[in-house]
Parts: structure tokens; sequence; C-alpha cells
């Protein structure tokens, strides 16, 4: 690991992933109203638009992207995890975006290969 | 297809790696004889091996350009103990390993399967050894409380409940205290019937006028019994009079008597308004604002509290459905409360009637008030009075309490023919009727008349920096007559003594260190007056003692800002309400009581307040016409 780590940046870089995902949640659903019909189709191109931009960036890494879009409604909603891994490459980031009808949240988990 | 080459170098990483951990191997074959054949037959059933053979020719090449060396110590596994020793690796030595196993290699890659099996589990080995729990990443959104309104009606119930229930049914209909209905619970099982009466029978008397007035007294009584703690022993020559009395012995002017507080309906709420009844001096009003926490609780409550007993449950509970702002007991009718709300509806409650809610309340129209109402008074007679009210965009209104739906006379309270004043406070000297003096949002100061030629706003007093917050016109009566005297507190952390007679200020009180939210004039003594502020603190001014500091200063008991203070008509005790929904009532010692000699004093006090300010420098001090 530590030649791999010399030949390329292979720790998980919070702020850049975090970056990506922003512009991917914005770019779909920046403007846009809670409208159940078009959902999932913001769902999944949230998720492939993140994912895609990640392997752009070339790192040697597994990733894995879940989000979770919440009307808002009124109801409260909570989500934990937990990771058991390498704590000196691997890392998760979490984004919570929301605007007035909609909450948003994507999180990344990134696992050195 | 950089993808594909990356991975290639990944792969070729991880067989250099392997190359080492089988030349360990290599030397312990015969220790390792067994696993190797294993390996070889695993190496049988995998059909990768072309593969493997053109990445074994690319590996060779590219191991020759890539001088990187392979992974870092390899732990022990019960796969590989031998990679033990492949650690540390360094460059050379990895390159070393790898020319030396490249003979060895063909074996090794025979093995290759098996091998990538063992990377597997060595780098898995390898990895385990380092991996933690990572922190726990949360997100949390709070649920938000809906508001719902849902209106219940009750059919004719055709059950068979006991007696106990059906009040408790019905007493359901009308909210009541939890205390009630313990209280009627046992008076209920004291009547037991001999016969038992049909249900119609029982809701006939349970809502009978005789029933519920009954009804309604004798819980009154029982609680205030129950709760009266008096002492039997009382020693009245003075021995005992330690333990209860000891603060006023001791000299000190203010000491703390009670505290009224309900913990349903005062909690969270801050007390608005207080009002003593002029009839029975041992009643208190009390108005709360709304309770943030508790939407479904109405927004406005009133409770009147009772000095003579020590039971700690209001006399009476009355709802609104906006927060009150301001509260009075109606001068000249002894059974009414009035209230003036936020939404601009005044709200009239009756104690006869057994409801919680408005008995009368004024339309929201615009020949009424659209504004909070922040003042209420009855002023007049007897015969001839009216319920003056203002609000923040500066409507004075005159109602007869007769009849709520619309003022007797309207006015728009405007200053120098430009825009209303915002009024926040109000006060009528005493005994007068027609003029009356109002503070406004922005700190300035208006007398106002009802009628005559000059109805309206009249003088503007300038002084204040920041919002009025209470006025108060000299009360007590007395030898001398100062009834154009009065003060206002403001945010601006000060106090100002004014005269009529004066456009500016005739003194500053400036002890407090925050806003001060409340003033008012003692009515029994002509020097003494209250202020309440921000910290907590209840100050009392004796102009004849000392016009820099307060003469007793207290701070209330939790230190809440204080919003209102209000002089009971004896003029010995104090009420005074916190943010926190609490009304603390404080006694107060030989400072309140008046001397004859005290409104002599006064007068020469204010005449040397008058020599100090002519003395400083007064700008466009005017000399007002009386």
């Amino acid at each position: 690991m530590d030649e791999d780590q010399s030949a390329e940046e292979t720790t998980f870089v919070v702020e850049e992933i975090t970056t990506v995902i922003k512009e991917a949640v914005e770019s779909t659903i920046g403007n846009s109203s809670y409208q159940h019909s078009k959902i999932n189709q913001w769902m999944s191109s949230i998720v492939e638009s993140s994912l895609s931009q990640l392997t752009k960036l070339g790192k040697p890494f597994k990733y894995i992207v879940t989000c979770i879009i919440l009307q808002k409604n009124g109801a409260g909603l909570h989500t934990a995890s937990s990771c058991f891994w390498d704590n000196s490459t691997d890392g998760s980031c979490t984004v919570r975006w929301e605007n007035k009808t909609i909450y948003c949240i994507v999180s990344v988990f990134g696992l050195a290969i | 297809m950089a993808d594909r080459s990356d991975l290639k170098a990944e792969l070729e990483r991880k067989k250099q790696r392997l190359a080492q951990i089988r030349e360990e191997k290599k030397r312990r074959e015969e220790e390792r004889k067994k696993k190797e054949s294993e390996m070889l037959q695993r190496a049988e059933n995998v059909s990768e091996d072309s593969d493997l053979d053109r990445r074994r020719r690319e590996t060779e090449a590219l191991l020759q350009s890539i001088g990187i060396s392979p992974e870092p110590p390899l732990v022990p596994t019960p796969m590989s103990p031998s990679s033990q020793s492949v650690s540390p690796p360094s460059e050379t030595g990895s390159q070393e390993s790898i020319d030396g196993g490249t003979v060895g290699r063909t074996l090794q890659w025979d093995t290759d399967p098996s091998a990538l099996q063992l990377l597997a589990d060595s780098v898995h080995g390898c990895r385990m050894q380092k991996l933690g729990a990572s922190k726990i990443v949360q997100i949390d959104f709070m649920p938000k409380e809906l508001v719902t309104y849902s209106k219940e009606t009750q059919t004719p119930v055709a059950s068979h409940q006991p007696e106990e229930e059906d009040e408790e049914l019905s007493v359901t209909k009308s909210e009541p205290v939890p205390l009630q209905l313990e209280e009627e619970n046992s008076q209920e099982a004291e009547e037991v019937h001999p016969r038992e009466l049909t249900n119609e029978e029982k809701e006939q008397t349970t809502h009978s006028e005789d029933f519920l007035f009954f009804f309604d007294r004798s819980i009154r009584v029982m609680e205030r019994v129950l709760a009266e703690d008096t002492d039997i022993f009382f020693d009245y020559s003075g021995r005992d009079m330690e333990d209860k009395e000891g603060d006023m012995q001791a000299g000190s002017n203010l000491s703390f008597n009670r505290h009224f507080y309900d913990e349903h309906w005062s909690k969270h709420r801050v007390v608005t308004s207080l009002d003593w009844s002029p009839q029975y001096p041992e009643l208190l009003v009390a108005s709360y604002n709304t309770n943030e926490d508790a939407p479904h609780e109405p927004d406005g409550v009133l409770m009147v509290w009772n000095m003579k007993f020590k039971k700690m449950t209001p006399e009476y509970i009355f709802h609104c459905q906006s927060s009150v702002m301001s509260v009075g007991f109606a001068q000249f009718h002894p059974n009414l409360v009035i209230g003036g709300t936020y939404s601009g509806q005044i709200a009239l409650w009756d104690n006869r009637s057994h409801r919680r809610t408005p008995v009368q309340r004024t339309p929201l129209s615009a020949t009424a008030h659209t504004h909070p109402v922040y003042c209420v008074n009855v002023v007049g007679t007897q015969n001839a009075n009216n319920l003056i009210t203002v609000s923040t965009d500066g409507k004075m209104c005159s109602w007869s309490l007769d009849m709520l739906s619309q003022p007797q006379e309207s006015m728009e309270l405007i200053y120098n023919k430009s825009k209303p004043v915002a009024v926040t406070c109000m006060a009528f000297p005493a005994s007068d009727v027609n003029n009356y003096v109002v503070g406004s949002e922005e700190g300035t100061v208006y007398t106002a008349s009802r009628h005559g030629s000059k109805a309206g706003i009249g003088e503007m007093f300038d002084g204040h920096q920041g919002p009025v917050t209470g006025i108060s016109c000299h009360n007590a009566v007395g030898p001398v007559d100062f009834s154009h005297l009065f003060t206002t507190s403001s945010f601006d952390w000060t106090v100002k003594l004014w005269s009529t007679k004066h456009n500016k200020p005739l003194y500053s009180f400036e002890d407090n260190a925050d806003y001060v939210y409340d003033v008012m004039w003692s009515p029994a003594h002509p020097a003494l007056f209250a202020t309440v502020d921000g910290n907590g603190r209840l100050d009392l001014w004796n102009l004849n003692n000392y016009t820099e500091v307060p003469s007793a200063s207290v701070t209330v008991e939790g230190g809440c800002a204080l919003n209102r203070v209000r002089w009971a008509s004896g003029g010995r005790e104090v009420a005074v309400g916190d943010s926190e929904g609490c009304v603390w009532i404080y006694d107060v010692g030989e400072l309140a009581v008046p001397h004859t000699d005290d409104w002599s004093k006064f007068a020469r006090t204010l005449m040397e307040i008058r020599a100090n300010r002519g003395d400083g420098e007064e700008e466009g001090a005017l000399e007002l016409p009386a």
C-alpha cells in the first residue's frame, strides 16, 4: 500500500468527493420540486453521474454510492452508518442537500484497492 | 483502456508479491509439499492459464520498466507464514526476488489461481490487520410537528357507565384541569344515588345551571381548604415570628412572598400583562402569550390568581385563540375581565359563565383593531364608563362594555399629520378621562386626548433611544398634586421621569444594565416606583431617598427577564411577571408606607431635579402649556 500511495494519491479525499457529489446533485435536482413521477429518474441520474465523475478521478478506489431522497412532509428521518476498513486509506463522505420540498442524502464510500 | 493498464499494473504488483511468497515457499517446499499439491490441484481446475501466461510475459516486460517495489510487509497468515520473511521489502530486494524467482515463476504461475487466492487471502490478511472501525456517520432530519384541528361532537351516550365516568365525559367537553377531575370524582363518590338514574336524567342534572354552579363553587372551596396550611400553634407574642417573617424583621424592604405558576398553563409562556382587581384586592389576573412548544393549546391564556389562599391553582382559567397581550379587570363590572389580543380582537370573559372562552369578542374588522392591542383601560365612572383600547397601528377605539360589536368611537393617533404612532403602552393620569399619555415603538412619548378641540395626539416628548416599553402616571393622591408626572421605561436601559409640562425628560434613571420592561408608580407613596428589567431585577426607586440608585432591589430567582410589574392597590405588594410564565409576589416593607411629609419632600426633590436639569444643557426644551 505504501507504494500505491506514493504512486498515486490513494487516500480518500473528502473535499474533492464532496464537490463532485454536490455538482451531480445540483445538476439533477437543483431547481426542482418533489415530483413522484420523476423521482426514479433523478435518483438514477444522481447515482450514475456521481459514479462516473468519481471513476473519472482515476483513483484506485472501489466506490459505493447511495442516494436517499425524502419528500419534505414533516416526517423525521434518521440514518447512520459505520464501516470496518482501513482508516488510513478508505473513507466515506456524505452530502446533505435540501431545498424547499426535498431532502437528499448522498453517501459515497471509497475503499482503496 | 487506461483502466485496463491500471488494472494490469495492479495485477503485476500483486504478482510481484506473489513471487516473493512463492520463493519463500519454495525454500520450505519440504514442509509445504502438501500445500503445493493442493495448489497444483487447484491450478488444474482453473481455466485461466492461457490468460495468465500472457500476463506473465507482459509482467516480465513491465517489471523491467516499473521499478516499484511490491507490497509492504505481509503479515503472517495461516496460509503463508513464510510471507513474514518477505518483510521488509525493498525495491532492490523485490527485484532480486523477482529475478530469482523468474526461474521458479513458471512454477508459481502454474499455481496462479491458487496464488491469486493466496494473494487475496494475504491481501485480506494484511489488510485485516489494519482495519479499524470508522466513525459512525449519522444523519438526522427532525420531524415537524403538525398542527391539526379536530372537532369532536358527542352524540348522546347510550352507555351504562357509572356516574363518575359520566361526569368525566361531560367535563372533558369543557377542558377541565386534572385536579378538577379528581375533585369532582371525590365529590361524586359521596353522592350515591339510591336508584340508577337514566342517562337522560344524568345528562340533565350535570348540565343544569344549579349543578354547575354548585360544582364550580365546591371545587374552589375544596382546593382552598386543601391548600391551607396555617399554623394553629401560631404564637402572637412574637417568638414564632422569626420563621415566617424573618425577612421583614430583618428590615429588608423587598421580601419574597409567593409565586404563581401552573405546570400546564404557565409553562413556556411569557407573562404579558398583570392587573389587580379593584373590588377584591387579593385577586390578580395574569395574561400569557402563546406556548410555542404546544401548538395545539390555545394561544392566549388568562389566569386569575388568589393571594388569600395558599392553593397553587388559579381561581379561573380563561382561554383565547390569539395571544393576550394586555389584560385588565373591568373597573366597574366585578365579573368581567378584558383582554387585548395579538390579533387585534378585544375579548371579554365573564367569571359567572362556566366557559373558558370569551363571552364577547370584538370583530376582526377594519372598524375595530387589526393590530396587536397592547393597551386596554376602563375609564370613567360607574354610570358612564368606556373601554379604551389602543393598537400598535395607532388606532384608538372607545367601546361600551355592553356592546363590543363595534366601537363607539375610533381615532387614528397621528402625529403632525404624517404617520400614525405605533403605540406600545398607554396610561391615564389619575382621575382624568380625557387626556392620556402613550409611548411608542420609536421611543417617543406623546400626550393625546379623546375629546375636545385637540382630539388626538398632542405633544411629543422626545428622549428615549429605544422603544418605550412601559409608561406610568403618578398615582398617589395626597396633599400635593403630582398628576402631571409620569415615568417611562424603554429598551435603551433607562427609565425617565417626565412632566407633561416639559417635552424633555426631567430626569433619567440609568442604573439598569438591560432592557427595562416596565415601570409603575406606587399607588400609595408619592415618591416610589418600581421597575423591572431583562436581568430579572426588580427595583424600587424612592426619589426622596436617592435618585441615582434604587432604594431596594432584588433579583428574581431563576434570573429570567421580567416583563411586567404591578403594584397592588394598597401599595404593599408588588406583582412581577416573568418570561417563563411565573408570577412573583413581593412584599414591600417600610419603604412602601408613605409618611405625611413625603409629599412635601417629593415636591422639594422635584424642584431640585428641575434645578439640576436647568443647569444642564437641554436643547429644544420647551415649556409646554399645562
